[in-house]
């Protein structure tokens, strides 16, 4: 089989889970604290081509792409005016910390309320964690001054999804400033995303050319190479 | 295959709960009492599951769950009528649902029935019940600032207010009624709330607030569409491969 239909659909298929990425992040324009992922695209090993006949080296050829690792785009989303008082914004590094039935994990949106214990919950029922680690009290005013809430240092966060990354706290209070009253909007960029869907339309599109090139290609040898003039 | 098409399309479905809600908070801007409704969003689960060779997390989309009610002060306004009752500070009355069940509500336009109870304008009693005595007429009633009632200087009464812990977690019922749940905690006697008779407590919705949330979720649903178009594209080129 031809090497560039494989190369061909290599390219295609990742361009398509570009455009799912795409369609994730466009998809959470309204979620705060949302981060933007993107998949890194590289190129897959080269072949060493040689001369059949006498062994010399004539190049290397390309394999086409490979998906590799998605990467999630940590950049500071901006900051929106609520007023509602148990809604929490970082504005720098850090995450939250909520402590889920799966351990600890961090999050960016800070969209909280109060459990019917009185203490400061996420949207799944999750406990806020303090800088201590301990659950997090709403006072009688129904508020909770910023100072309660812990912001962790976290490395290689991962996105889990409802919210939150996995990953491992480092030590001490992150640099972040601490908001109430305030969310940190979505952190993408919607016209840098309707930019990269176009593009990674048009190089799907290039990809079905490139298929439909190579099978006429291969029609004609295979229709008119062993006709005898 | 193509799992952004649902990605985009469970994005779409979030932006538009956003929209009933924002609706819902608008066409109720002059219910007195009525407590403003708030969205929260999330992402959806990531896997790197999809028949692509990759190790690319992609996510399956948005959701949207309910955060809550606004729990800020609406503003008090003077009818006049004495059996008008606003709440400054966090609270609510309990009433008296038709099922029998208890409910909690802030707003506080009350009337007498014909046998001088006093009820919500849906005719559902104060629990726990105050009576008047007959012929009362609503001019002779005076309502303190702590709940005490009271006909021609004789009290008769206190009107009761009850505060639960997690308020954004009860249940709305309708007509500004709420019931308790598990999630919110019983009810307990409020502290801190004062009443006061002659006014009524508008909604607390915030109209600047509500229609620049509506224009979000309107670019929100239309980027969604678009991505739902391009994914729609990409299936098409796929399938006229040759």
């Amino acid at each position: 089989m031809d090497l560039g239909l494989n190369i061909a659909s290599a390219g295609m298929l990742a361009e398509q889970v570009q455009e799912d990425q795409i369609s994730n992040d466009l998809a959470n324009a309204s979620t705060p604290g949302f981060k933007a992922s993107s998949a890194v695209q590289q190129s897959f090993g080269s072949l060493l081509l040689q001369n059949s006949a006498n062994g010399q080296t004539i190049g290397s050829i390309a394999t086409g792409v490979n998906i590799g690792k998605g990467q999630t785009d940590l950049a500071q989303g901006p900051m929106q005016q609520t007023g509602r008082p148990l809604d929490f914004a970082i504005q720098g590094a850090g995450f939250f910390a909520v402590k889920t039935a799966n351990g600890t994990q961090y999050t960016r949106n800070g969209q909280f309320s109060v459990s019917d214990k009185g203490q400061l919950i996420d949207q799944y029922g999750d406990d806020v964690l303090s800088q201590t680690g301990a659950p997090i009290a709403v006072g009688a005013a129904g508020t909770v001054p910023t100072s309660a809430l812990g912001v962790f240092n976290v490395t290689k966060p991962t996105q889990l999804g409802n919210n939150n990354f996995s990953g491992a706290a480092a030590g001490g209070r992150a640099s972040g400033q601490l908001y109430s009253g305030q969310l940190e909007g979505s952190g993408i960029d919607p016209i840098q995303e309707m930019v990269q869907m176009e593009s990674a339309l048009n190089a799907y599109t290039a990809g079905q050319t490139t298929i439909g090139t190579i099978s006429q290609t291969m029609q004609e040898s295979a229709q008119s190479v062993a006709q005898v003039p | 295959m193509l799992e952004g098409l649902y990605s985009a399309g469970a994005g779409m479905e979030a932006a538009q709960q956003q929209l009933s809600a924002v609706s819902n908070n608008i066409s109720n801007e002059n219910t007195p009492g009525y407590q403003a409704q708030i969205l929260g969003f999330h992402d959806l689960l990531y896997t790197t599951d999809n028949d692509a060779p990759s190790n690319a997390l992609v996510g399956a989309g948005a959701g949207d769950s309910t955060l809550g009610f606004s729990q800020a002060q609406g503003s008090l306004q003077q009818t006049g009528n004495p059996l008008d009752l606003a709440l400054h500070g966090p609270g609510y009355f309990q009433v008296r649902q038709p099922d029998g069940s208890t409910g909690l509500t802030r707003n506080g336009s009350f009337q007498l029935n014909s046998r001088g109870q006093l009820t919500t304008n849906l005719g559902m009693e104060l629990v726990p019940p105050l009576t008047l005595p007959k012929g009362t007429q609503p001019s002779q009633v005076s309502i303190s600032s702590d709940g005490t009632v009271s006909v021609a200087n004789q009290k008769l009464g206190q009107i009761k207010i009850v505060q639960v812990s997690a308020p954004d977690k009860l249940l709305p019922q309708g007509n500004s009624v709420y019931t308790v749940t598990t999630a919110s905690g019983p009810a307990q006697a409020a502290r801190g709330v004062t009443m006061q008779q002659g006014y009524l407590e508008q909604s607390n919705v915030d109209l600047n607030t509500e229609i620049s949330q509506m224009m979000t979720a309107q670019q929100a649903y239309n980027m969604g569409s678009r991505a739902v178009q391009m994914e729609a594209q990409l299936g098409q080129i796929a399938a006229t491969l040759k």
